[in-house]
């Protein structure tokens, strides 16, 4: 069974190159404190006060 | 019977004015009379539907009552597991989902005495705005013929509208509860990320799927919400927080209460009706107290960024099986925006899991500081005809699901709850929707204002 995927020079392939290059220029200068399951405790953070 | 609203109706019952019998009863005639043409049922399961309800009311006839939908017909997207009956997921497969279990969500319906119609349409995989779907039949809009539902859970819009269900249990990983609740002229809320378990239910993208209530009206909505929200340990992502009693908040006042109308983004490519009817709405709401200002929100390029990268990336991972095994049985759109998915790399993926922190957490200090709530359109234009959007190259109509679903699909990467409902008509009698933003775990605001706003217009539902 081959491994299923756009062929190259595929709208797909310019696409994920396109997210690629967005991620990476925003990402740049994250902390290194950062990790992605700060992103509940941002959640929680928020919510009115009781 | 079914002009009763899902509140109107469980009072009904309760003080047995109404059998749950005769209820259910109604809900079957009208999808036998109106479901070959909506396609919004994939599976009824009318006699089950029916013992339940003689049980209920023989429960009630001595002196038991389930709980708040004690009797309640109501249906649930066809992701969502009951033990029982098949859970296709949209796909060719009629048991692509398996589970020992019901979903929580469903078991705490079904606990609160709800009554299980069925399941309910919805696009393949829960991938795709428009509400069609090549296995199940496409989902019509009960307001128009051959105009779009809304998706992916285009069968809980339609059948919510149409009368087939007093509610339904939607999802939403970039618009889906929200774009067939704008289209069909219902009210759906996409809780805040982690207030409603996500076990028992098909997985499309696990960073931004919500689980949520689509209903006719805001009251049915604040019901269903408190009963299906509160901690599972069940789901890892689940808040701890306890289930908010937010129908005790619906009557409160607006005085105080600020809200913005964006400047950026959210009004951009809006037809002139939509854009007409969200500022009315804001007026309303003015009018009851609430202080309505301008505000530029931070740009949501980013989180869309964010967004995309980790729904295709989970969506890819979640469905590789089928992609795998038989990609032939997946429609071209679907196909085309699975694989992509295949190609994000682990930098990417792991990369837009911390931006989507840092990216949430300026939002919430920086416009929460700010406002209490965001009023936005749901959808940038009424519902369109259905084979107007599918036609044509997979990647022209990609393109297309990209731009219906542009003003929703922030809020999933952002986890923020946001209520849609109908704020007026168009001229040609489709349904205009609007979202109300709110404050993480602050679904009691967005109620409260989407209540406001549903007192100020008139009640409308489409004609048979």
């Amino acid at each position: 069974m081959s491994e299923p995927g756009p062929s190259k020079g595929s709208a797909a392939q310019a696409e994920i190159a396109a997210l690629a290059g967005a991620i990476e220029r925003a990402a740049g200068d994250l902390s290194l404190a950062e990790e992605p399951s700060n992103f509940q405790a941002v959640l929680e953070d928020g919510a009115p006060r009781d | 019977m079914t002009d009763l609203t899902l509140v109107e109706l469980a009072s009904a019952i309760a003080t047995r004015k109404v059998s749950a019998v005769d209820a259910t009863q109604a809900c079957l005639d009208r999808i036998a009379r109106l479901d070959g043409r909506l396609h919004a049922f994939i599976t009824l399961d009318a006699d089950g539907a029916l013992a339940r309800a003689r049980a209920l009311d023989a429960d009630l006839a001595r002196g038991v009552s389930h709980g708040p939908l004690h009797g309640v017909p109501v249906a649930y997207k066809d992701l969502f597991h009951v033990v029982g009956l098949p859970t296709s997921c949209g796909t060719k497969t009629a048991e692509y989902f398996r589970s020992d279990r019901d979903s929580t969500a469903v078991a705490r319906l079904q606990a609160a005495g709800a009554v299980t119609l069925g399941k309910l349409n919805m696009t393949e995989l829960a991938l795709g705005p428009f509400g069609d779907n090549p296995h199940h039949g496409n989902v019509d809009n009960p307001w128009k013929a051959g105009y779009v539902s809304g998706g992916s859970s285009s069968g809980s819009g339609s059948a919510v509208a149409a009368r087939l269900a007093f509610g339904a249990l939607g999802s939403d990983t970039g618009g889906s509860i929200r774009l067939p609740a704008a289209c069909c002229g219902i009210v759906g809320l996409k809780p805040t990320y982690g207030r409603v378990s996500r076990a028992g239910a098909m997985a499309l993208s696990w960073a931004l799927d919500h689980l949520g209530p689509m209903t006719r009206t805001v009251r049915d909505c604040a019901l269903m919400f408190e009963l299906i929200a509160g901690h599972d340990p069940r789901d890892a992502t689940s808040s701890r927080r306890p289930a908010p009693a937010v129908r005790a908040g619906l009557e409160g006042p607006l005085n105080g209460l600020r809200l913005a109308l964006p400047e950026n983004y959210y009004f951009d490519g809006v037809t002139a009706q939509v854009k007409s009817a969200v500022e009315s709405a804001a007026r309303t709401l003015e009018s009851r107290g609430a202080r309505v200002l301008p505000l530029r929100l931070p740009d949501p390029a980013g989180i869309v960024d964010v967004c995309n990268v980790l729904a295709r990336a989970e969506s890819a991972v979640i469905h590789s099986r089928v992609l795998r095994e038989r990609p032939h049985e997946l429609g071209a759109a679907v196909r085309a925006r699975l694989e992509i998915g295949l190609h994000v790399s682990a930098h990417d993926y792991l990369q837009a899991g911390r931006l989507r922190a840092r990216l949430a957490r300026e939002f919430v200090d920086e416009v929460f500081g700010e406002v209490d709530a965001i009023l936005a359109p749901a959808i940038p234009e009424p519902a369109p005809q259905l084979a107007a959007v599918t036609a044509g190259a997979v990647e022209e109509i990609v393109r297309r699901m990209g731009r219906f679903s542009r003003l929703t699909r922030p809020f999933n990467g952002l986890g923020l709850p946001v209520l849609a409902l109908p704020c007026g008509l168009s001229a040609d009698g489709l349904p205009l929707g609007l979202q109300i933003v709110g404050r993480p775990f602050d679904e009691t605001t967005i109620f409260r204002l989407g209540l406001a706003v549903e007192q100020a217009l008139p009640r409308r539902a489409p004609r048979d």
